[in-house]
């Protein structure tokens, strides 16, 4: 079939303003919206068909807004139900590469807008089926057979509106339960490699790529249906530490596509030996060492942070693949993960937040800490920062209380000297009783005394 | 995150070596960067030469003689036609190898001047201890001179560094153009090379000293909306125009206006890249247009004083301004059309002196200059307004009869105007062919002394012309300076990977071949497909003077941000360097590459990563060469207009040769792998803006895209190419490596066509044609 408009990723990102709108889909004045990704057996769906329950585009009214359903069915050997989501957002995606079609939002928020320039070159969803399902099954080979349902009829979309909302909470609970523990098997990203050669993202069930946009199923998606791409499997193999998130199979991987750049890789810890961090890194954690926490920024707040930079500076000392204590790129979906942070005391260890990150992670942070993480709004330097943390009586506060103390030198100096000069904070944590911090800190009163150079 | 002192004793350049032995100038750099030194720093002719010749054994440099004799020493003049050799040795290829270098030591000579007035003047009226200061959201604040030098400057003071470095550069240059130095075309180019490096060094250091000392836009994408046209200009006030480069003396008018609390009560506007600076300055300043303007403005008589500081001004500005009775006033030592030095006369008496007829006085010190002009355009406006400067209609009608339709301004005309059959209906009353001559003309006037019965043509054609002239008024964005560090963060990502499929940067002069309006169609085209379009000098001028249908220009309808379907007009000539810089800050910013010293690291990065072209389609100038082939060096391929064949050379790649279009893949042990040619040239001349349209997305294709970004970027050479060629073009293939790389509505076809000319699938190398980094890049 010709399909009266071009398709391909070059019409990603392309905007519809209102005055170049034929009719809208969907969107903010329109109740019944929604997109639902099933998989069938393939018996089930007829390959290439394409119906449309309710008015075609012919046959509505310039300027008007009407319901919308996308309803699409897929069938293959490789497909598994867990990866219903990863097709479904692949919605947004395929739409938008459609020439004179923008596709914003998912699931029951979505909203589409057709062009009058596409509508004059005889658009109808007829052809727009034929178009994703073309692009569905190019882009994922392991899609077999596809069909679509368009659904603008009113009642009909209330319905399947109903049904997709039982999907997706199911969904969500499935992806909620999904641990590292659970799974064999993580996923690795060598997309950024393009440009930080030594990167390697490590996605697992709770840990998210760096720039937020490829999650656990979406790696195990896209390592099935492109075997050669630059996503691939990794053994996790045996677990090394717990907290941290350390396992052995991580390590290797890391080591070798790094070019042996990096040999070791925490999945939970910005300190010791982080996961590297590319150059998209939706946010950031940075650690403040007055407070002894953790500030963390996004790419999309342009003030400061307490310690007086912007993200962007912060972004120029991470990045480029390489290992850096302190500070981490991060996807901010990470925020919402069970084991954020947790070797380095997770949102107990959080002291300073964007407002409007806040806003986007409010309900993973736990309830009592809530109010007790400053905003820009709080705490503009680190002076003002404390006072804040210390009248909010926050959990970092406590490790303020830590006193150098002439034992812990003396026991530190013993350590040092057992190991003929050499200090490994890790393992003189575990020796003298205390975190790795505490360590520095002692070492730093043994370099005040003059001791240590 | 403390900042470290770092010194780099500063080197004899010949000897690029850090360690101090061997320290002639003496003086020690200092800046807080932390970044290690990279192994060129101040690199010297030789230093980088090795690059050059990876570079120039695969685009080779293509000659077209502009002229094939030497006439340079006294044995000559040599022909050198036909294999003969000149009484020094040289060949011809040497010759204009030896001549672009020449030019190019002009062009950089003359932005280094630019420079070093700048950066003197600013630091004695800031001090050396000024601040260089650009922003919160740039810390990269000087991408070229860091990478080349191997220093960040700090304060107005550093940029002395810099300019002797630079300077002492551009000597070496210069002196290999002597009779009987270099002797092969190859060592020429990349000599070339070498000061047009050095070019972008002291264009940004002219830009960040009046961006940091004249409170210039700091990267602002919504920098103001300003007046363009020879039709903004209200000729009810005294009118103060500034032609050329150098704003200095522009900001001293804007300065003395202010004090009077009388900007609203004149008008201010500006020619040239000045104009530019004009608003970047003030924006209620008006820019008249671009060179191509200068004469005809000139001879409308609305400037009450024209003030001319350097670079790209009309010689004949005095001769021509003296016939409409407007004073001008010489301000660079550069330009000092015989008149009397009046810096040291008491300021009243040369505006008395100006105000009664003096045609003209040299003023070397702005402060000076910048108040006697508006003075002078205060008294004597009122009276110049009864001037009639421009013969009426029925005089262009009587006069065109008067015209012997012999043709001789037609052939001088370098873009063959059709003027005598314009004069023929003129001389029957019909004005529209000298209307349709307007539309075309560049304004040089050379038809005129050709004229045998000394008709003033450019003044028939501009009072036939006259409606047209008056609704000459758009929008044009102020130059916005630098791109910020945020900025390349975002976009890095997209560009590296090809899914932004390209950087197109509009620069150069405004020599067009077929009338304007070129440039701005062009750039539509890549906005309305979403690559970063960038502008400046008079092409970011030029994209202005075009309206659509809505009475919009394109930086009314498109964002000034860098980014994805966003126009940023970076600014005036010297901003040129943000465009390179901008390439440079990728690596830097995003990919955490040092820079520091690390010339060719970076040039082979962008060489194989950065998707970015340089369009310079009206390029006429010897600064323009230098931009080119400074661009080049950095990798960055640029297509310049019909006119610039006269330029004498372009570096073709071959695309029939395999062998030319390998690179290491340091994935896998440096293994050489075949990338196509990508991109294909780094210097081509386009006879159409059709041809260049399709060239642009061409030349966009890199080596390390991924498949999505090969596959967009192949999907807009294709449909480019059957939207002006009516047809695919029909070296496809060669840029396909996977099947995933084909553009998604046409792939079951060209899969078709893959397999009948044989295609056998490539890889995605991690690329790059440096032999020293093929195992391991750190």
């Amino acid at each position: 079939m010709e399909l009266p408009f071009e398709i391909g990723p070059q019409f990603e990102g392309e905007r519809i303003r209102k005055d170049d709108m034929y009719i809208e889909l969907g969107g903010p004045k329109v109740k019944a919206k929604a997109e639902l990704a099933k998989l069938r057996k393939a018996d089930e769906i007829e390959d290439g068909r394409v119906e449309v329950k309710g008015l075609d585009i012919g046959e509505m009214e310039e300027g008007g807004r009407y319901p919308f359903g996308i309803f699409v069915e897929v069938a293959g050997e490789k497909l598994e139900e867990d990866m219903e989501g990863v097709v479904e957002r692949r919605i947004h995606e395929y739409c938008n590469f459609i020439e004179g079609f923008m596709h914003l939002n998912q699931r029951y928020d979505i909203w589409c807008r057709l062009s009058k320039e596409a509508h004059a070159k005889g658009f109808n969803l007829k052809y727009m089926g034929q178009a994703l399902i073309k692009l569905f099954k190019s882009e994922l080979p392991i899609i077999e057979k596809m069909q679509v349902t368009f659904i603008t009829d009113e009642k009909e979309v209330v319905e399947f509106v109903g049904n997709a909302k039982k999907t997706y909470e199911a969904r969500d609970a499935r992806a909620r339960a999904l641990s590292e523990e659970e799974v064999d098997e993580f996923y690795a990203c060598l997309m950024c490699q393009s440009f930080a050669p030594t990167h390697v993202c490590i996605i697992t069930p709770e840990r998210m790529s760096l720039c937020g946009s490829i999650s656990w199923l979406e790696g195990r998606a896209a390592t099935r249906a492109d075997p050669k791409g630059t996503n691939f499997p990794v053994q996790k193999g045996e677990l090394l530490d717990a907290i941290k998130g350390e396992y052995a199979g991580v390590n290797e991987v890391v080591a070798e596509r790094s070019d042996g750049e990096t040999e070791r890789c925490y999945l939970h810890s910005m300190f010791g030996y982080p996961h590297t961090s590319c150059g998209c890194f939706e946010s950031l954690a940075f650690y403040i060492p007055e407070v002894d926490g953790i500030g963390v920024v996004h790419r999309e707040y342009p003030g400061d942070t307490p310690i007086g930079v912007p993200f962007s500076r912060l972004a120029a000392q991470t990045g480029g693949g390489r290992q850096g204590e302190g500070i981490l790129g991060m996807a901010i979906e990470y925020m919402r993960s069970r084991k954020f942070l947790q070797a380095d005391g997770g949102w107990d260890r959080i002291v300073w937040l964007p407002k409007s990150a806040k806003e986007m992670v409010g309900d993973a942070i736990p309830e009592e800490l809530r109010e007790r993480i400053a905003m820009e709004d709080d705490a503009t330097d680190i002076d003002s920062l404390k006072a804040f943390l210390e009248k909010k009586a926050h959990p970092v506060v406590q490790r303020w209380g830590f006193e150098v103390t002439e034992e812990l030198k003396n026991k530190l100096i013993a350590y040092i000297e057992k190991r003929e000069g050499e200090i490994y904070p890790e393992e003189a944590a575990k020796e003298l009783g205390i975190s790795e911090d505490q360590v520095m800190k002692v070492i730093d009163g043994l370099r005040e005394d003059g001791i240590l150079e | 995150m403390n900042g470290i002192n770092f010194k780099i004793e500063e080197l004899k350049s010949a000897l690029a070596e850090i360690g101090g032995v061997d320290v002639t100038i003496g003086s020690i750099i200092e800046d807080t960067w932390e970044e290690a030194m990279g192994p060129t720093p101040m690199p010297s002719i030789d230093t980088l030469r090795t690059w050059d010749h990876i570079l120039l054994n695969r685009y080779k440099p293509f000659y077209s003689p502009f002229c094939d004799m030497c006439c340079l020493c006294t044995y000559g003049k040599c022909d050198l036609t036909a294999g003969k050799i000149g009484a020094c040795g040289i060949d011809i290829g040497a010759q204009q190898a030896r001549m672009y270098l020449l030019s190019s030591c002009i062009g950089a000579a003359t932005h280094g001047a630019h420079a070093r007035h700048m950066v003197e003047h600013l630091i004695e009226k800031l001090g050396s201890d000024h601040k260089i200061d650009l922003g919160r959201f740039i810390s990269v604040n000087a991408p070229n001179i860091m990478a080349v030098v191997g220093m960040r400057p700090e304060r107005l003071g550093d940029l002395r560094k810099v300019l002797d470095y630079a300077e002492e550069q551009i000597v070496q240059c210069l002196s290999a153009t002597h009779t009987g130095q270099e002797g092969s075309s190859i060592d020429f180019e990349s000599k070339s090379m070498h000061v047009g490096m050095i070019d972008h060094v002291v264009m940004e250091a002219a830009d960040i000293a009046q961006i940091t000392g004249c409170g210039f836009p700091k990267g602002d994408s919504d920098a103001p909306l300003v007046e363009i046209g020879m039709g903004t200009l209200d000729r009810s006030k005294p009118v103060v125009i500034c032609v050329g480069h150098n704003v200095v003396t522009g900001t001293e008018i804007v300065d003395h206006l202010m004090k009077k609390d009388m900007m609203d009560k004149v008008e201010v506007g500006g020619l040239c890249c000045t104009a530019h600076d004009l608003t970047r300055y003030e924006k209620t300043a008006k820019v008249v247009g671009h060179l191509s303007k200068q004469l005809y403005f000139i001879r409308s008589g609305v400037a009450d004083v024209i003030v001319v500081d350097e670079q790209c001004v009309r010689l004949d500005t005095l001769k021509e301004a003296t016939k409409v009775k407007t004073a001008v006033i010489a301000t660079s030592d550069k330009i000092c059309y015989g008149l009397p030095d009046r810096t040291n006369d008491p300021r009243q008496e040369i505006i008395k002196d100006l105000a009664n007829g003096v045609p003209g006085a040299l003023i070397l010190d702005p402060e000076k200059a910048g108040e006697v002009a508006v003075e002078v355009a205060l008294r004597i406006s009122e009276k110049r307004r009864k001037l009639k400067a421009l013969p009426d209609k029925k005089e262009v009608m009587k006069l065109a009869r008067d015209c012997n339709v012999c043709g001789e301004c037609k052939r001088t005309c370098p873009l063959d105007l059709p003027i005598p059959g314009a004069m023929k209906t003129a001389a029957k009353g019909d004005l529209n062919g000298l209307v349709d001559v307007y539309d075309l003309c560049l304004g040089c006037g050379v038809c005129e002394p050709a004229c045998r019965r000394d008709l003033p043509i450019l003044n028939m054609v501009q009072r036939a012309a006259e409606r047209k002239v008056k609704e000459e008024k758009y929008l044009l964005r102020s130059g916005r300076g630098p791109i910020l560090d945020t900025e390349i963060r975002n976009v890095g990502p997209p560009i590296v990977l090809g899914t932004i499929p390209g950087v197109v940067a509009y620069v150069g002069c405004a020599n067009y071949s077929k009338g304007r309006g070129a440039l701005a169609e062009m750039a539509e085209e890549f906005l309305r497909r979403r690559y970063i379009v960038v502008a400046s000098g008079c092409a970011a001028m030029d994209i202005a003077m075009r309206k659509d249908e809505d009475g919009k220009t394109l930086y009314e309808k498109y964002p000034g941000d860098f980014d994805a379907g966003c126009i940023a007009n970076v600014g005036s000539c010297v901003a040129n360097s943000h465009i390179s810089g901008a390439c440079i800050k990728i690596p830097s910013i995003f990919a955490r590459r040092n820079i520091r010293g690390n010339y060719e690291e970076i040039a082979d990065y962008i060489l194989n990563r950065i998707g970015a072209c340089g369009v310079a389609w009206g390029v006429y100038s010897q600064k323009a060469e230098a931009i080119a082939v400074g661009c080049n060096r950095w990798g960055i391929p640029v297509i310049v207009g019909p006119h610039a064949s006269k330029y004498r050379r372009l570096y073709l790649g071959r695309k029939d040769i395999e062998d030319d279009w390998y690179v290491y893949d340091v994935k896998a042990k440096g293994e050489r792998v075949f990338v196509g040619p990508a991109p294909e040239h780094l210097m081509y001349a386009s006879e159409t803006k059709e041809e260049c349209i399709v060239m642009t997305a061409r030349l966009c294709i890199r080596p390390n895209d991924t498949t999505k970004g090969r596959m967009i970027k192949l999907s807009h050479y294709l449909d480019l190419s059957e939207k002006y060629f009516g047809t695919l073009p029909d070296d496809w293939p060669v840029f396909v490596r996977t099947e995933a790389d084909l553009p998604i509505a046409k792939k079951d076809v060209l899969l078709g066509e893959l397999k009948e000319v044989g295609w056998k699938p490539g890889r995605i190398p991690d690329p790059t044609n440096l032999e020293r980094f093929k195992l391991k890049w750190r």
